[in-house]
C-alpha cells in the first residue's frame, strides 16, 4: 500500500438547504482510504451514507472541508474534469442496477470505453470482461429488462469495469438480489479486490458487510467508528 | 465511425415510434406548406414575367405633339412625320423599324356590329412580323388579318368581308376580307403590337380610308438584342428629339418591373402564410422533445452519473430532434414536388417553370428550414437534460 491515501475526506461537511432548514447530512468527516482496501460504510437510515456515496462518487461537492481523490481536490476540478474522473478513475455498481435501458448488455459495457476513447470498442475487451462475468455473445445481445436482477448485476459489475478504474463503489449491491445470487455477486467483488481494486461497499446488511476488510459506521452524519 | 449517442436517439425515435411520427408530420407538412407555396409564387412570378419580357425588345414610339400643318384647315393632327421617321431608321441600325397607323373604330360582319382597334402596316413588314395561325398575310389592298379574339367572337373565317366605319345607311362602308387569322398574344407580344381586338390592314388602303399618309401613330422598333435597348433609345431620343420633345419612347421594362415586385411580394406573403405551419411544426417538436426528456431523466442520470459529458448528453438530444425533422423533411420533400406539381399545375395550369432552378429550389431549401426548425426546437430540451443533477436525475422513477 502506498503512503499517499487513494481517498482523504477532510473536515467534510455536507448542508442541504431544505424549506424545513438546513440539513447536516455530513458532520466534519475526516477519514482516509488507502489503495487496495475494502471498506463497508454502514449507518442507519438517514445517517449520510448516500450522501457520503455521492461525495465519494464525485456526483456531489462538499458544502466545506476537502475530498481528494486520487490526489487531486474534487472542488477546485472543473466540471468535465470531474466527468472525466467519474469515467476513468470510479466504477459505480448500484442497487437498481441502473443499466441503459436503451442498449444491450453488451453495449451497456461497451459504453463507458466509448465515453473514454470516443469510438466504438475494436479491442475486444466489452465482450472479454463480459465473458468473465458468465455472459457469452448470444446472452450479451440481450437488452436489460430481457435479463435477470443477478444477470443485470453482473453486467453492472461488468460495465464498472471496464475502463479499469481504481475504486469501484458498491451502494447495496445486494439489495435487490435474492441472497444466493447475493452472494454470488460479493464473491465477484472478493476476486476483484485481490486483483487490487479498492472496494468501497454501502450496505446496512451485516452479513455483506463481513466481506469487508473495515467498517466505517455511520451515525446522524459524524463517523462513529472506522 | 458510428456515433453510440446517434444509435442511443435512433433507438428513441423507434421506442416511440407513433409519437416521433406524429411530430414529424408536423414537419412535412410545414416543408410542404413552405415548398409548394414558394414554387406556387415563383411559377406565378415566371410565367407573368416571360409573357411580359416577350414584348420588351420592342422600343415603342408615339407622338403626342398636336401640330397644324401649314396651309392645312384640316382637324390638327398627332403623328410622326416621315424626317421623323428617317431620323429613328438611322439611329435604329439594323433593327426592324415598323412604321403604324392605328385607330379605334366601329365595324360591321353581317348584322353584327363591334367595336376593335384598326391598324395599318406595310405589307412587306406585315409579312415578316405576323405569324398568321389560319390563311395568309394579305397580298391584296383590301385584304386583312384578323386578331384571335376578333375572330373568334364573331365567328371569322378566312374570306369573311368586314365593313368598316359607323353603320350609317346613307354611307356605303369600305369592306375588307379577312384572309388571315392570328393567334392569341395575350400580355406577350413578340412585337410590341397587341393584335387580339384588332382589323389589321394595308397601310395603303388604311391611309385611303383614313388619310394621313406619310404620317404615322406608332413606330415600333424590334430590337435583335435586348442589350442594346438603353442605348437605341438613347440614339433615337437625342436625335428626333434633339430640339424638343416631339415624341415619347417607352419599352415594357418598367411595366416589368413594377409587375414582378408587386409578385414578388405576394409570393413573400403566402410564404409568410406558410412558415405558420412551420412555427406549429416547431411547437410540437418542442413538445415531444420535452416529453422524452422527462421520459429519461432516470436514464439521463446514468449517463451523466457514469462518465458522459454534459455536450454527449445534448448531442444525444439534438440527434433525436435531427432525426425527426430529417425524416419529416425527407417525406415533406417529396411531397412538396407532388403537392406543388399539382397545386401549380391546377392554379396556374402551366408547368413550364416548375422545375427551373428558381422554382424548385424551394423544395431543399423547405427541406432545410424544416431540419434546422427542427434541431432548434430540441436546443432548449437537450439543455435541459444536459444540466441535470445526476443524484435528482437518478432518484426519479
Amino acid at each position: 500500500m502506498s503512503e499517499v491515501p487513494l481517498i482523504r475526506l477532510a473536515d467534510v461537511t455536507k448542508v442541504y438547504h431544505l424549506e424545513s432548514g438546513d440539513f447536516v447530512a455530513l458532520d466534519h468527516v475526516s477519514l482516509d482510504i488507502m489503495e487496495n482496501e475494502f471498506v463497508a460504510i454502514m449507518g442507519p437510515s438517514g445517517s449520510g451514507k448516500s450522501t457520503m456515496m455521492n461525495q465519494l462518487g464525485i456526483l456531489d461537492v462538499p458544502t466545506s472541508g476537502n475530498l481528494f481523490i486520487n490526489g487531486k481536490n474534487v472542488a477546485a476540478m472543473t466540471n468535465l474534469e470531474r466527468t472525466h474522473m467519474r469515467r476513468d478513475t470510479i466504477g459505480y455498481i448500484f442497487q437498481n442496477f441502473y443499466l441503459i435501458p436503451l442498449l444491450s448488455a453488451y453495449e451497456n459495457v461497451e459504453y463507458p470505453l466509448i465515453l473514454k476513447y470516443k469510438r466504438r470498442d475494436t479491442s475486444g475487451k466489452a465482450a472479454a470482461i463480459l465473458k468473465s462475468v458468465g455472459f457469452d455473445e448470444k446472452l450479451s445481445a440481450h437488452r436489460p429488462t430481457q435479463l435477470s436482477g443477478g444477470q443485470q448485476q453482473r453486467v453492472a459489475i461488468a460495465r464498472a469495469l471496464v475502463n479499469d478504474p481504481k475504486i469501484l463503489l458498491c451502494d447495496e449491491p445486494t439489495g435487490n438480489l435474492d441472497r444466493k445470487t447475493g452472494f454470488q455477486t460479493m464473491d465477484i467483488l472478493t476476486g476483484l479486490h485481490k486483483e487490487g481494486k479498492t472496494v468501497i461497499l454501502v450496505t446496512h446488511d451485516p452479513k455483506i458487510a463481513e466481506y469487508a476488510h473495515r467498517t466505517i459506521q455511520l451515525e446522524d452524519g459524524k463517523v462513529v467508528a472506522s | 465511425m458510428k456515433d453510440i449517442f446517434f444509435d442511443l436517439s435512433v433507438r428513441s425515435v423507434k421506442l416511440n415510434f407513433m409519437r416521433s411520427l406524429l411530430a414529424s408530420i408536423g414537419i412535412v407538412i410545414g416543408v410542404v406548406a413552405i415548398s409548394s407555396m414558394g414554387m406556387l409564387g415563383t411559377n406565378m412570378q415566371l410565367i407573368v414575367k416571360n409573357q411580359l419580357t416577350a414584348g420588351i425588345n420592342t422600343i415603342v414610339i408615339t407622338s403626342d405633339v398636336v401640330r397644324s400643318e401649314p396651309g392645312s384647315f384640316g382637324t390638327p393632327t398627332t403623328g410622326i412625320t416621315e424626317s421623323e421617321l428617317n431620323d429613328i431608321r438611322d439611329m435604329a441600325g439594323t433593327n426592324k423599324v415598323i412604321p403604324i397607323d392605328r385607330t379605334n373604330t366601329q365595324f360591321s360582319i353581317g348584322s353584327n356590329d363591334g367595336r376593335g382597334s384598326i391598324m395599318g402596316l406595310d405589307l412587306t413588314d406585315m409579312k415578316s412580323i405576323m405569324n398568321v395561325s389560319e390563311g395568309s398575310t394579305p397580298r391584296g389592298e383590301s385584304d386583312a388579318i384578323v386578331g384571335a379574339t376578333i375572330a373568334s367572337r364573331f365567328n371569322l373565317k378566312i374570306g369573311t368581308r368586314i365593313k368598316i366605319g359607323e353603320p350609317n345607311i346613307s354611307v356605303t362602308r369600305p369592306v375588307v376580307r379577312v384572309v388571315g387569322i392570328l393567334p392569341t398574344i395575350g400580355m406577350s407580344s413578340s412585337n410590341g403590337i397587341n393584335t387580339d381586338n384588332a382589323i389589321i390592314v394595308s397601310d395603303t388602303w388604311y391611309s385611303a380610308q383614313y388619310g394621313g399618309d406619310k404620317v404615322w401613330d406608332q413606330v415600333n422598333v424590334n430590337l435583335n438584342d435586348v442589350s442594346t435597348l438603353s442605348a437605341v433609345e438613347t440614339a433615337i431620343g437625342n436625335k428626333v428629339n434633339r430640339n424638343k420633345e416631339v415624341v415619347r419612347i417607352s419599352d415594357a421594362s418598367s411595366r416589368v418591373t413594377s409587375v414582378s415586385s408587386t409578385l414578388s411580394s405576394l409570393t413573400t406573403f403566402i410564404l409568410a402564410i406558410g412558415s405558420i405551419s412551420l412555427l406549429v411544426a416547431a411547437t410540437s417538436i418542442f413538445n415531444v422533445m420535452m416529453m422524452s426528456v422527462s421520459e429519461r431523466v432516470q436514464e439521463i442520470g446514468i449517463l451523466l452519473s457514469i462518465g458522459t459529458e454534459k455536450g454527449e448528453v445534448r448531442r444525444m438530444f439534438l440527434y433525436e430532434a435531427f432525426i425527426l425533422g430529417i425524416i419529416g423533411a425527407i417525406i415533406g420533400g417529396i411531397m412538396s414536388i407532388v403537392i406543388g406539381y399539382s397545386v401549380v399545375s391546377a392554379m396556374i395550369g402551366n408547368t413550364a417553370y416548375f422545375f427551373l432552378p428558381e422554382s424548385i429550389i424551394y423544395v431543399p431549401a423547405g427541406m432545410l428550414i424544416g431540419v434546422v426548425i427542427c434541431v432548434a426546437s430540441g436546443v432548449y430540451p437537450a439543455w435541459k437534460a444536459s444540466n441535470m443533477d445526476p443524484i435528482e436525475a437518478l432518484r426519479a422513477e
